[in-house]
């Protein structure tokens, strides 16, 4: 177990706001920006973008000391690997990891992007390869590959771009990709490759996470101790360690009655009016209202930073040593977060000179 | 007619919150894992320093509509010129009120670094002239000059600062400041001169705002006495042929309900030590002033609430001055609305954590405003002082 677990922010990819329904932060829902009164001078129009306000993400979570941003892959949203490529020009420290499907380009070429943004910024790149995209949205980006099929095509994608990326003079000749005497050559070579994070729960994403994730990712409505269980006994197969983490949305507050007050304020804002809070899990502590104020399926922590600190070491205790945490509004959150609650896994509170 | 509202950058570190008077954000503190610039990366320090979370504070307020942000100057904070000439670089069309105390630098300086500034952001540094609170502070910084005859002083600084603003040769021959054949150069030359924000409440300072502000700045006070002191700047300055315009300086604790804005209030006041219930010191009539709008001793902290809203214990909950507005983000919109009433062109709004309030303060209080009817439909109050005098 980790003294210290690796703490990811998710980046919001179609705006932000201080409320569930709100996005009039970036450029996502202008309406929604109530203007200033005319009679109030506005220096404003024209001098941001939508990147202004990401930016400012990617900075909060920097300064707060998070390790890590995730972008992910969203068909309607601002494009990840682009976010990325800001996010991590506009920092020292902040690894920055890009959702993207095997879909978007040739492995070597996906490859041949990454090895520009690794020597770009210090090789602070990963990648989360979405495997299993709705098969709309799939279909909509020009995919059509359906089922089991994905994975296939995926493992080819990682084994060709981890190949190409190593390898000079590297040929390959699979079912979905081939390759004839490529590979990357000096000052694109030698690099570290970005750090794979893979996500699923079928026996095909976890055999493919067995041979080539550095990190499996669950969400807090799996059955993340079944499937670390699993996940486990195929990497040992396989001689190759991989790592675990939980991406979850999670409201922290300075006592555990704020935090389900501000549960019930974004609750009753997001429809609930009149209805009864659900209540959290008593095992694990998971409270599924997230689903309406976060996201479809999405459960998560609420409490004091203690409260929350506790369910995450729960966790901790299963193995899993990266969360993907997920608040919003993303600036004032991912300060709280810094501030409160990742030194609270700090092995002991030492002076730094 | 239209209200400039600005927020304020903090120069000395920020707090989470009111609820603790404990600094983590910014060297004033120890460096411990969630502490902001420097942070703790792996147990080491990020690399970070404060003007990192400033330019947050900038950006975050530019982009919710102020205009500019204060960046004050005391003997423990970091330098506003200098952090503005790094926060220019950060923003595009946010305004920086530089303060500073005219005796410290020398007027030809002073005009050097205000002409690069504005060559460097097309224009967008305002001047926050404080001539002193005087006491032991003075002395921190090397200066002896009496209360009043500072105000002499900060006149001869902008006559000599504002001869060599248009190029030289310009000669003066005053009881501070003599220069002979001086002049900015050329391209230097004829940049647009800042604003000036011009604070003091002493009567030396009224009468050096009235040939000098373009707008005279004070701390918030319970209106009918910010009233009577715009009342005697508008009568020094009619007198002379001008006609500043007025400025305040705010803390503003709003939240969604008036009852959420005091249970802040309420989290902080539990840690107030009753022993700093009271205390003056320097030459400031400022801060005298403040302290007579309050019967003391105080006992509960709505005893500090002298009219709706109206609250006069900021600085026990956090460094800085008495008075802001506490309620709900009408009732804080309502009251901006009746200083604008009252004559007030610009605002310094603040909060903490400054980083968080401005965006809350932005997206919620402002859009709110509505005081150009309110300017146009309501009478001036009657001119009169409660408590305490000029």
């Amino acid at each position: 177990m980790a003294a210290y677990p690796d703490f990811l922010v998710t980046v919001p990819t179609q705006g932000d706001g201080r409320d569930p329904l709100r996005r009039d932060r970036g450029e996502w829902q202008p309406g929604a920006r109530r203007p200033l009164p005319p009679f109030v001078t506005d220096l404003r129009p024209g001098a941001s973008s939508a990147f202004d306000h990401l930016a400012q993400v990617g900075r909060a979570a920097e300064i707060a000391a998070i390790g890590g941003a995730f972008v992910p892959f969203d068909s309607a949203g601002e494009e990840s690997l682009v976010v990325a490529a800001g996010l991590l020009r506009q920092s020292r420290h902040l690894r920055v990891v890009a959702g993207f499907h095997p879909g978007i380009a040739t492995p070597v070429y996906a490859a041949k992007f990454s090895a520009s943004l690794q020597r770009f910024t210090g090789n602070r790149l990963g990648w989360q390869l979405d495997v299993d995209l709705d098969p709309a949205v799939a279909r909509s980006q020009g995919d059509f590959l359906p089922g089991a099929d994905r994975y296939a095509r995926a493992e080819e994608f990682l084994t060709v771009a981890k190949g190409v990326w190593h390898e000079e003079g590297y040929t390959y000749e699979g079912r979905f990709y081939q390759v004839l005497a490529g590979g990357f050559q000096s000052p694109n070579s030698g690099l570290p490759f970005p750090r794979v994070y893979l996500t699923g729960t079928s026996p095909e994403a976890l055999a493919l996470s067995a041979r080539h994730a550095d990190v499996h990712l669950f969400t807090a409505d799996q059955d993340v101790e079944t499937g670390i269980g699993e996940l486990a006994a195929q990497s040992a197969q396989e001689g190759r360690p991989v790592e675990y983490g939980l991406r979850l949305p999670v409201l922290a507050r300075d006592d555990d009655e704020e935090a389900w007050a501000e549960a019930r304020r974004l609750w009753d804002l997001a429809g609930g009016v009149g209805e009864g809070l659900p209540d959290p899990d008593p095992r694990t502590r998971l409270w599924g209202g997230f689903g309406r104020i976060a996201g479809p399926g999405a459960s998560g922590l609420v409490g004091s930073y203690e409260t929350v600190a506790a369910g995450l070491r729960g966790y901790l205790g299963q193995g899993v040593t990266t969360f993907v945490l997920e608040s919003r509004p993303h600036i004032e959150e991912t300060y709280r977060l810094g501030e409160r609650l990742l030194p609270l896994f700090a092995k002991e509170i030492e002076h730094v000179h | 007619m239209s209200i400039d509202i600005y927020w304020r950058i903090g120069t000395h570190g920020d707090q989470q919150s009111l609820r603790r008077r404990v600094s983590s954000r910014g060297e004033w503190a120890p460096v411990v894992p969630g502490s902001i610039t420097p942070g703790v990366r792996n147990g080491r320090r990020d690399g970070y320093s404060y003007v990192e979370h400033m330019a947050d504070v900038a950006r975050a307020s530019e982009s919710s509509g102020f205009v500019g942000g204060l960046l004050p100057s005391f003997p423990f904070t970091d330098d506003p010129w200098a952090a503005a000439a790094v926060l220019a670089r950060e923003t595009t069309s946010y305004r920086f009120m530089i303060a500073y105390q005219p005796g410290f630098l020398h007027p030809v300086q002073a005009a050097r670094m205000s002409a690069s500034l504005q060559r460097a952001t097309g224009g967008r540094v305002v001047y926050n002239i404080i001539s002193g609170g005087g006491g032991p502070a003075q002395l921190w910084w090397g200066d002896r000059v009496d209360h009043d005859d500072r105000y002499a002083r900060t006149s001869e600084f902008l006559d000599v600062l504002k001869g060599v603003w248009s190029g030289g040769p310009f000669d003066y021959q005053g009881r501070f400041y003599q220069v002979e054949g001086a002049g900015l150069p050329e391209p230097l030359a004829r940049q647009p001169f800042p604003e000036i924000y011009f604070s003091g409440s002493s009567k030396a300072a009224i009468e050096a705002a009235g040939r000098h502000a373009d707008y005279y700045l004070s701390w918030l006070e319970p209106f009918p006495a910010l009233a009577a002191k715009f009342a005697q700047v508008r009568e020094h300055s009619t007198a002379l042929g001008r006609a500043p315009k007025f400025a305040v300086r705010i803390d503003v604790l709003a939240r969604e309900t008036e009852q959420a804005a005091w249970d802040e209030i309420r989290r902080g006041w539990a840690h107030v030590d009753p022993a700093a219930l009271r205390s003056a010191d320097g030459d400031s009539v400022g801060w005298l002033r403040s302290q007579s709008f309050v019967s003391w001793p105080v006992r509960d902290h709505r005893e500090l609430e002298v009219s709706p809203n109206v609250w006069g214990g900021f600085h026990l909950l956090r460094g800085g001055p008495a008075f802001g507005l506490v309620g709900s983000y009408q009732q804080v919109a309502e009251r901006l609305d009746e200083l604008i009433g009252l004559g007030v062109d610009a605002f310094i709004l603040a909060g903490v954590p400054h980083l968080e309030e401005a965006y809350r303060v932005g997206e919620e209080v402002l859009p709110l405003l509505r005081g150009h009817d309110i300017r146009q439909h309501s009478p001036l109050p009657p001119v009169s002082v409660t408590k305490g005098s000029i």
